[in-house]
């Protein structure tokens, strides 16, 4: 089934399932099956802010003040996030957008890629603002090995998904023998690779990134690299919508309600979902030794890291309907929760998200006569 | 109407102040209710109401079970009981 940038059947999308039904036609929005996505868009542009709109002049000296080790700790993770911010600025696009059926849920990828772009972007500002030499951050990132290591975990899925589909928009379904490699293109497998492939993107929205802000952070909670931890601030608010998003993806999949052949594959894929749980878990401890192997900061080491991985991801398993994988804790890092509240991030008045400032902008039920008692 | 009584358990049982939201008022009462966004879009302040009616008073992005509740985004509207999930 090939795909088409603008199918000009006269099909009603709210009946079409999220993926793989026809392609869209009308990019529309005065209808839609799932008004959750055109929620998530609205939101995710009333959050939209500058890199460059956040001052970074303290860091630079606050980072040349840090011992090595410290040095080590905030690049590392710096670097990570980099690597996951590159992946995402693309990947939904190119994974989901050849197989969505749905305009708001097509237009919602768009948009959660383009707010990954926005991130992408302010790594550079910030390598920028502390090192001279940017390159040497950014051409480690895929030569480092603990980086290398966990990048093919991240993209696996991605990756085996975009080929899966590319075949299949080539050759249509079934089993296809291309350059001596056979593919199993059935409709079945496509939506199995498609429902784990989501699962690895939530574990890396919900897991991998958090890990990363804790370490961000707790440079702040200390009074140090204020400018990095705002603009963190403002990258994990955007996070919070993107996690969101898959996980209503993911649970409308598995209800079955969609698409009834997901429901079937939501359990028998289960124990492959858990895997994937379970390996960025064990990766992300790994991590979190290889960030403190020469030592750790005030009020962060591997070992706190390391249960903030284990109570983030039964948190994030809970959302999704699975059984904890860890013993049920309390927040190992408690005072996250102020940095991950989108109540007190400032910005100009025009992009916050007083709604009463957007309906303002969207009113035009207005009247000249409204205006009557303005004095100009 | 009489002022709403906010019932939590584990916890003790005291009257609404009219804060802005269910989690300020629990929040003013040191109750360690769970939140992150405060925005209705994160779900980490889902709680159980058990009793009593609450009124939202800012667009949430989360589908609720029936029974659930998200404190950063409502207010009670008559005398509630809520259960926070522990851990
Ligand atoms: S704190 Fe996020 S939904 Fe209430
Ligand atoms: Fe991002
Ligand atoms: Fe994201």
């Amino acid at each position: 089934m090939s795909y088409s940038t603008f199918n000009p059947s006269a099909h009603d999308a709210t009946l079409e399932p999220m993926f793989f039904g026809r392609s869209v036609n009308v990019a529309r929005y005065d209808k839609q099956k799932y008004p959750i996505f055109e929620k998530l868009i609205e939101k995710q542009l009333s959050f939209f802010w500058r890199p460059e709109e956040v001052d970074l002049s303290t860091d630079r000296k606050d980072f040349m003040n840090m011992p090595e080790h410290e040095q080590h700790i905030f690049l590392s993770n710096l670097k990570y996030q980099t690597l996951l911010d590159s992946v995402q600025g693309r990947s939904p696009n190119v994974a989901f957008l050849p197989i969505v059926s749905l305009p708001e849920l097509e237009t919602w990828f768009e948009t959660w890629a383009f707010s990954e772009t926005i991130h992408s972007r302010s790594y550079t500002h910030i390598i920028r603002n502390i090192i001279t030499e940017p390159s040497e951050v950014f051409d480690q990132i895929v030569t480092n090995e603990e980086i290398v290591k966990r990048a093919a975990a991240v993209t696996r899925l991605y990756d085996e998904l975009i080929e899966l589909t590319s075949v299949f928009s080539v050759h249509g379904a079934g089993q296809h023998v291309i350059a001596g490699k056979t593919y199993d293109v059935s409709m079945r497998n496509l939506k199995k690779k498609l429902y784990l492939t989501m699962v690895s993107v939530n574990v890396l929205e919900a897991i991998r990134f958090y890990v990363s802000f804790a370490c961000s952070f707790a440079f702040a909670e200390r009074a140090i690299m204020e400018g990095n931890a705002k603009i963190i601030k403002l990258i994990a608010r955007d996070e919070a919508l993107h996690l969101t998003g898959t996980q209503h993806i993911l649970n409308i999949l598995a209800s079955g309600a969609d698409d009834p052949d997901f429901k079937e594959i939501a359990l028998e894929c289960k124990d492959e979902a858990i895997a994937i749980f379970a390996e960025a878990a064990q990766q992300e401890k790994e991590w979190s030794s290889y960030l403190f192997r020469d030592g750790s900061m005030i009020g962060l080491n591997a070992k706190i890291l390391s249960d903030y991985v284990e109570y983030i991801t039964n948190v994030r398993m809970r959302a999704l309907g699975f059984e904890d994988m860890f013993p049920a804790a309390q927040n190992p890092l408690p005072w996250m929760n102020a940095w991950l509240s989108s109540d007190n991030v400032q910005v100009a008045p025009q992009e916050s998200e007083i709604s009463s400032y957007l309906v303002g902008q969207i009113d035009n039920q207005v009247d000249d006569s409204d205006f009557d008692d303005f004095d100009l | 109407m009489a002022i709403p009584r906010i019932k939590v358990n584990h916890f003790h049982t005291f009257y609404y102040q009219y804060e802005s939201t269910l989690l300020d008022a629990l929040e003013v009462q040191e109750i360690p209710a769970p939140y992150n966004c405060r925005g209705g879009y994160c779900g980490c302040c889902k709680v159980r109401l058990i009793d009593g009616e609450v009124e939202y008073v800012r667009e949430t992005l989360l589908d609720m079970d029936e029974g659930e509740i998200l404190t950063c985004c409502c207010v009670p509207k008559t005398h509630i009981e809520i259960e926070i999930s522990e851990s």
